[in-house]
């Protein structure tokens, strides 16, 4: 899901540099106000984690790769804010260091990989479980299995739009119309990554809760401060 | 060390050691979709532009470790160098946070004293 340069025109990567500039300063201010020394390493913790699953290409049957992101895990443990500083920085690293994704590129991968996902899957979590009621370790994997395959795949749909709108409005840019990009990403998404998202971030939490960890109770980086982190 | 941080860490020892997986287990196959070097549509060659360039470990390779077992190695320290620089440069955004609630409050306190 890592758009490179040349994939998207100059006006797309304006426009999501003007969106996230906003989103980064909010998670900058959250961050330093409710991060304690906690919650600090298992942030930079789940950043590199995040990194190295990104590096685990799995093969999608129209001959495609896809890799999961890991960015619901991180909004379950530390909020959807924390997520966002905790991918953005990876996609940074994979950037500058790797060539993965581009750099004009940069702020859509971010809003794909570093907002739609830990948003998307950490609200579908807690609506799971305020639906069910109990936080057992069965319940709470299995809403966070389901968070990791919804957010992926809404990203996937985000990202295949991006480019799929490119033939119509910046020609010379991705060669292929919404019609085919968006089903190609699904397909990726829906088949290989979602999977892999929805079993690791699952037994992760399924783990973390059957051992009654401490780590799910660390304060959650939102907006309203930590009243709101009641979902842990 | 904290016990769980211990336990993080080892974690994520074997998932570098183990990352070449991510390439070998599809070697054969083709780019992700929309991160393709050229494509051809019909029998012309589409070619993105390229603004950017010279990333030190282009592809999470050592430049020309091209073979399964070199671009393994390659994936390797790869990962090594990527989870070092993503731990740094997180604690540093973390540590410019802290810098700047410190001024803040800092400002506040001399308005609460005026």
């Amino acid at each position: 899901m890592h758009i490179p340069d040349g994939y998207l025109g100059p006006a797309t990567c304006l426009f999501f540099y003007i969106v996230m500039i906003p989103i980064w300063y909010t998670a900058f201010r959250i961050s330093s106000k409710q991060l304690n020394e906690r919650s600090v390493p298992l942030l930079a913790m789940l950043s590199a984690f995040a990194f190295l699953v990104m590096m685990f290409n799995w093969p999608v049957p129209d001959g495609t790769t896809a890799h999961m992101v890991g960015a619901v895990l991180i909004a379950i443990l530390l909020g959807p804010w924390a997520s966002v500083i905790a991918i953005s920085v990876a996609l940074l690293i994979q950037a500058f260091f790797f060539g993965d994704g581009g750099l004009t590129s940069y702020a859509a991968n971010c809003f794909n990989m570093g907002v739609v996902i830990p948003f998307v899957g950490y609200y579908v979590y807690s609506l799971i479980l305020k639906f069910v009621g109990k936080k057992t370790p069965a319940t709470m994997g299995l809403a966070a299995a389901i968070g990791g395959y919804v957010g992926i795949n809404a990203a996937a749909f985000m990202a295949g739009l991006e480019l799929g709108i490119q033939p119509f409005i910046a020609p010379g840019y991705c060669p292929y119309p919404y019609t085919v990009s968006i089903p190609a990403m699904l397909l990726a998404h829906l088949v290989t990554a979602g999977p892999v998202e929805a079993v690791v971030t699952g037994s992760v939490v399924y783990y973390l809760k059957s051992k009654n960890s401490h780590l799910l109770n660390l304060p959650k980086l939102t907006l309203r401060g930590e009243k709101s982190g009641a979902v842990d | 060390m904290v016990p769980w941080i211990k336990r993080a860490l080892i974690v994520m020892l074997v998932l570098c050691i183990i990352s070449p997986i991510g390439i070998l287990l599809t070697w054969n196959y083709g780019d992700a979709w929309g991160e393709w070097d050229q494509v051809k549509i019909g029998n012309q060659t589409w070619e993105p532009k390229h603004y950017s360039g010279g990333a030190p470990l282009q592809d999470y390779d050592v430049p020309g470790w091209d073979n399964q077992v070199m671009a393994s190695m390659g994936y390797i320290i790869s990962a090594f160098v990527g989870v070092f620089m993503v731990i740094t440069v997180t604690m540093g955004v973390v540590k410019m946070g802290e810098i700047a609630r410190e001024i803040r409050e800092r400002n506040t306190e001399e308005h609460q004293s005026d």
